[in-house]
């Protein structure tokens, strides 16, 4: 509830880069290379401790899944940690641990990664583990075996995630109309009756289908140069030939655009706080990176922290709600929402709370941004390019979710600049675009069970 | 553009200093040719050790390679010191450390961090309260200045204060649908419902604070003896001291804090306690005796804790519970080996129908490891991860300021980095087996289920 330093939703879609021309490291760089299968290698050096981050991404998620099929992706990455042809069950993850490693994975609509945290030494290692898996995986398909008990963990994963919170069970409602008709419209853990009914064919047919070099991305950050990992992973990955069964083509598709207003409320017991949001078109950085640089600062501006003029507004002076800000969907492939939130102070109905906000908002886009405020929040964003340097396993990140939407390496060196370039103008453009009066919305309300406050 | 935005976050931060009362005995421009540095050059970090001229004692790691400084500050006394019928006012008080100094408001000083690109917030726990920043090494000079000013001069102002009160009121109705709060109320409630540690905030002790109380608290807790600074980035010890000096010039020189006494737990309760929340799943929770950091048997817990429950995917839990029954998503557990308190402590969630059979399960598990102990191929594993995972948790340069300062916090040496993994080297599987008869019994745990769980006996 509190914030810190500006940012939010909308940050994470986008932070990213490097410190540049005005930093003594202005000499970093990552290192890129494409090995003959067609698999992608990225080094980002960090020399500071003897400690490497090793991630493959696969070019496949959640909005790749089959009709009827919805959670496969996530199920298949849980799958993957068990028995292949020379790794027996249990022993992927026992391996890396007893070498001191960390793993782990996850899947978005997007991509699927996979990664081990280890010292250095064992870098070679990781990749034959990762290699062997990605080519020699044996799926259990025993009714009882070990892919229907790991169904089981993920209905579990589902409940606990998902339906024991009330806000979450919401924002899935939410998101599901947002793309109502796109490949994003379901969830990326899958609803529940389609998880429950998927077999260990539907996990074998699409591990042949997704899981091959040219179809995956290697991003190995830390104490190595780019030479080291070269070589090892010629040796380990580079041997593994194309399955010829990837056209680079994905199941993404231009988001159509709200036709027409909608509200969704759901009440429940639990909640004690009540929450409105108003989730409007929005954008991708993928699709129109000028736009969305343009709508995060503005976004920044309006709702971005606790500096944030929505914040001021509605927080401090008016003293109506306990929280207020505003966030985007925009790190996707595809369009996103963008949206405006606030949680009434005890007392404030939600009626009053929203015109409040509306009025407010409507009043900020009509006066305009002041240039001090456009100017502190593109400094911040830029300078987060330089903390987040601080984090291996965060740069890492940050390269494996752009490239595996088909981003370039570009685009991360250049964000301090490019940010900085936006200006007053275009972000209150792009702001205005989004919350213009006549667009459509869709409204949320997170209720207590009673209805009353 | 960049000159533009660090002159005028300098030019804020410069105006801040003339107004915050000038430091009475230590000149920020005096010569440091007279600064001690102890370098201890350990195999996890070179940890520079020094006492400024004006008395702070700083660990700091160098490392030139990202223009940035994390920087830790802590004292040894928490909200253990908040008076009856103030519950919460050590949280209010470090609540209020970056909302407003000197001349700046709570916006203006907001702002001047965010001009400065840096960020400074406190924090407390029952024995201890902190406050971290970060910033970028161009910076330092204006971003010392606001913690400066912070330090000195925090306004306690009306309009904060109100929002506080105000998110306290929505956190006091939060909480009672929150799982992971009921759970540790009820455990709470059952181990050690006298002392102190189990009193909670309530609407009128929030409704009771005064701005004078925090300001108060403010100089009961954060003193300049005792006073404990960590720092990673690229500075060096002669830069860095007079800046400590400066910004903990406000600071008074001590105060008589207090701790609280020891924690002596309850028996076990005999069956599970039960808290209703509607939701399809079940947070089940269990909580034993554990021992302190000094105990021989720490590190015997250590490697046992990983095989039993604290070892993820290699632990026995996950292998049982999720990997073998599918009844989780994770099951995990956890030495608190504190200074006041020590508990063995564990936590899962299955489906209310599956709650008895998690219980069971994890009951089972106590048995098998107090009957028929670990073996050697376990042992190895766990040793074996716990020793050679530990350089992870230095490759950043807010870890290795963080793990300095838990080090610093619980008392122990410098080079105890060094020493750590040859004490858990030395860990015997005789220790591990003694150490599991002594404490995994399952009639030592008190188990507490938030949710509606079925299938229990009790």
């Amino acid at each position: 509830m509190k914030y810190r330093i500006s940012g939010g939703l909308a940050a994470l879609a986008l932070s990213g880069g490097l410190a540049l021309a005005d930093s003594p490291t202005s000499e970093w760089a990552p290192e890129t290379f494409t090995l003959g299968n067609g698999m992608d290698v990225v080094v980002l050096p960090d020399h500071r401790a003897p400690v490497v981050t090793h991630m493959v991404w696969y070019k496949v998620g959640a909005a790749d899944e089959a009709a009827g099929k919805s959670g496969i992706a996530h199920l298949f990455e849980h799958v993957m940690f068990k028995e292949t042809d020379d790794i027996a069950d249990g022993e992927f993850t026992s391996t890396v641990q007893q070498l001191g490693g960390q793993l782990n994975a996850f899947t978005s609509w997007d991509y699927t990664a996979y990664y081990e945290r280890v010292a250095k030494q064992h870098l070679g290692k990781m990749m034959e583990l990762e290699a062997e898996r990605m080519t020699d995986l044996i799926i259990d398909e025993d009714p009882e075996g070990s892919f229907i008990t790991e169904r089981d963990v993920v209905k579990e994963e589902r409940r606990q995630r998902l339906d024991n919170n009330p806000g979450a069970i919401l924002r899935e409602q939410v998101l599901s109309r947002f793309w109502k008709g796109h490949p994003y419209e379901i969830t990326v853990i899958g609803s529940m009756d389609e998880v429950e009914a998927l077999t260990p064919q539907d996990g074998i047919d699409f591990y042949e289908r997704f899981y091959s070099p040219e179809n995956a991305i290697l991003i190995v950050a830390g104490d190595v140069t780019s030479d080291e990992v070269r070589a090892l992973a010629e040796q380990h990955y580079g041997v593994i030939e194309p399955s010829g069964l990837v056209d680079g083509t994905r199941k993404w598709t231009d988001v159509q655009p709200l036709t027409e207003t909608q509200e969704i409320t759901h009440s429940d017991p639990k909640v004690r706080q009540p929450v409105w949001y108003r989730y409007y078109n929005g954008t991708s950085v993928k699709r129109d990176r000028d736009f969305a640089l343009a709508l995060d600062v503005g976004l920044d501006v309006l709702g971005g922290g606790n500096t944030s003029s929505l914040y001021v507004a509605l927080v401090e002076e008016q003293k109506i709600a306990v929280g207020a800000g505003t966030f985007a969907l925009s790190s996707l492939h595809d369009q996103g929402p963008a949206a405006v939130y606030a949680m009434p102070s005890p007392g404030v109905s939600m009626e009053d709370l929203e015109a409040a906000v509306m009025a407010e908002l409507e009043k900020q886009l009509a006066e305009g941004f002041s240039e001090e405020d456009v100017v502190r929040v593109r400094n911040s964003k830029a300078a987060g390019s330089i903390y987040a340097r601080d984090s291996q396993t965060g740069m890492a990140n940050q390269f494996g979710r752009w490239l595996a939407i088909g981003g370039e390496v570009e685009d991360l060196l250049t964000y301090p600049d490019d940010i900085r370039a936006v200006t007053a103008e275009e972000a209150l453009a792009a702001v205005r675009q989004v919350f213009a009066e006549d667009n459509h919305f869709i409204e949320a309300q997170l209720l207590p069970a009673d209805g009353a406050l | 553009m960049r000159m533009t935005t660090l002159l005028s976050g300098a030019a804020i931060a410069y105006s801040l200093a003339a107004c915050s009362p000038s430091s009475p005995s230590q000149p920020t421009d005096e010569p440091s040719a007279g600064l001690e540095v102890t370098i201890h050059d350990g195999e996890f970090a070179t940890i520079q050790q020094f006492t400024t001229p004006g008395g702070v004692s700083v660990w700091l790691v160098e490392e030139p390679s990202i223009p940035i400084l994390s920087l830790r500050m802590a004292w040894q006394a928490g909200s253990t010191n908040d008076p009856e019928g103030l519950e919460g006012l050590t949280n209010a008080m470090v609540y209020h450390m970056n909302e407003g100094a000197g001349e700046l408001d709570a916006q203006a000083f907001f702002k001047g961090m965010e001009e400065l690109n840096m960020s400074f917030s406190c924090g407390s726990s029952n024995e201890s309260t902190f406050c971290n920043a970060s910033m970028l090494t161009d910076n330092v000079d204006p971003s010392f200045e606001m913690i400066a000013t912070a330090f000195a001069e925090p306004r306690f102002d009306d309009g904060p204060f109100e929002r506080f009160k105000r998110e306290q009121t929505v956190s006091l109705q939060t909480r009672e649908t929150n799982a992971g709060f009921l759970a540790g109320r009820a455990v709470r409630n059952a181990l050690y419902p006298d002392h102190s540690y189990a009193t909670e905030t309530t609407a009128e002790s929030i409704a009771a604070i005064t701005q004078d109380d925090m300001s108060a608290q403010k100089d009961l807790l954060m003193v300049r003896e005792g006073m404990l600074v960590t720092a990673v980035g690229a500075i060096s010890p002669d830069e860095l001291a007079p800046l400590i000096d400066q910004a903990v010039a406000g600071l008074p020189e001590s105060s008589a804090a207090i701790e609280a006494d020891a924690v002596v737990l309850a028996e076990a309760a005999a069956d599970p306690i039960v808290i209703d929340l509607p939701q399809p799943q079940s947070l089940v929770s269990f909580t034993g005796p554990a021992m302190t950091r000094e105990d021989p048997d720490f590190y015997t817990a250590v490697v046992l804790n990983y095989t039993f429950g604290g070892g993820g995917f290699e632990s026995r839990l996950m292998k049982d519970l999720r990997v073998e029954r599918g009844l989780t998503y994770g099951v995990g557990t956890s030495v608190r080996a504190g200074d006041k308190i020590q508990t063995w402590a564990g936590s899962g969630q299955t489906k209310n129908e599956s709650a008895g059979e998690f219980i069971d399960g994890v009951k089972e598990n106590m048995v098998a490891m107090v009957e028929q102990g670990m073996t050697e191929d376990e042992l190895a594993a766990a040793k074996s991860y716990l020793t050679g995972s530990y350089p992870l948790g230095f490759d950043s340069n807010a870890k290795i300021a963080a793990n300095m300062m838990g080090v610093r916090l619980d008392g122990l040496p410098v080079d105890f980095f060094d020493k750590r993994n040859a004490m858990v080297e030395a860990v015997t599987l005789e220790d591990v087996n003694r150490v599991a008869a002594t404490y995994l019994n399952p009639e030592s745990f008190t188990f507490v289920v938030v949710g509606q769980p079925e299938g229990l006996d009790g």
